[in-house]
């Protein structure tokens, strides 16, 4: 007879957890070591940031003008005059800006989550069948002088046994990967320093 | 999976001609482009899509990133991406 718990104790359960649990704890480590390495790209990137745009509004008064192009005029012949206005723009100083000051974060990634799971299917079956035949013919002659008989007999003895055992056994792994928000020890600290008053020093980490 | 935010880096020096390969390879990939910069591209991505990307010989390096809300022009940022991301979106009213 099957024995399904020599069958589940077969099942290396502790390898698999171990091999997993090593695979994602190497993964781990090259996420990491990726995010870090985009720690750095974004800490070299610079772009051209334009901190302000002035837009200065002034008075533009123009006089409007009436039919075939003709100044238009009030009842005192003096020409209608509508308060425009002028828009003057003036683009402040650029200057070089980090991805990573300008707010773009490495994202970093971990592993949650993580199953193993383990079928197995075992079918046992048995079959036995046994047939007998048994056979007796009897015979018998006389005459005048003799007589004379004979008995024969047969036994016929089948037996079959079938039996067949199977075990079906599939495993699978899953595990979840989500970004998470960078580590703090992973990150560049931002001291910003006001020249007009250095005394003053906030500091900022993403 | 998802789409996500991804810098995809230069490898080498910036030219125009190397920058419009790589910006070609993330949309023939169904990406978006976000913003361009002399040293890579930032890129809206499907995750599936970043190997194929991270192929072309050009690309140094493909890395998902996210916009911090404190960031220093994390604003005007994120105004560039909605503009940029506008002129590639193919919006059909049926």
């Amino acid at each position: 007879m099957p024995n399904v718990g020599a069958e589940l104790a077969s099942v290396p359960f502790g390898k698999m957890i171990y091999d997993m649990a090593s695979a994602i704890a190497r993964s781990q480590v090259a996420l990491d070591k990726s995010s870090i390495a985009l720690v750095k790209v974004l800490a070299s990137t610079t772009f051209d940031y334009v901190p302000d745009v002035v837009e200065t509004l002034t008075p533009l008064p123009r006089p409007v003008k009436g039919v075939n192009g003709a100044p238009l005029l009030d009842s005192n012949d003096d020409p209608v005059v509508v308060t425009g206005v002028q828009v003057s723009t003036t683009v402040g100083d650029s200057f070089p800006l980090t991805l990573l000051q300008a707010g773009v974060n490495p994202s970093f990634y971990q592993f949650t989550n993580s199953t193993i799971e383990v079928k197995m299917s075992i079918t046992s079956t048995q079959e036995s069948s046994n047939t007998l035949d048994v056979g007796v013919s009897v015979t018998a002659s006389a005459d005048f002088l003799f007589a004379s008989g004979s008995v024969s007999s047969h036994v016929n003895f089948t037996s079959s046994n079938k039996y067949s055992y199977s075990v079906t056994g599939s495993s699978s792994m899953s595990t979840t990967l989500v970004p998470v928000p960078p580590p703090k020890n992973m990150m560049p600290r931002f001291f910003l320093v006001n020249a007009m008053d250095p005394t003053k020093i906030s500091i900022s980490q993403s | 999976m998802a789409m996500q935010m991804y810098i995809v880096a230069f490898k080498g020096q910036f030219s125009q001609e190397v920058s419009r390969g790589i910006q070609h390879r993330i949309r023939q990939n169904g990406g978006y482009i976000l913003m361009v910069m002399k040293t890579g591209v930032i890129a809206a991505l499907d995750d599936s899509r970043v190997p194929q990307v991270e192929s072309h010989p050009d690309v140094g390096l493909v890395g998902g990133v996210t916009l911090n809300p404190r960031g220093y022009a994390a604003d005007r940022l994120q105004k560039v991406f909605a503009e940029n991301l506008s002129k590639q979106l193919d919006v059909r009213i049926e």
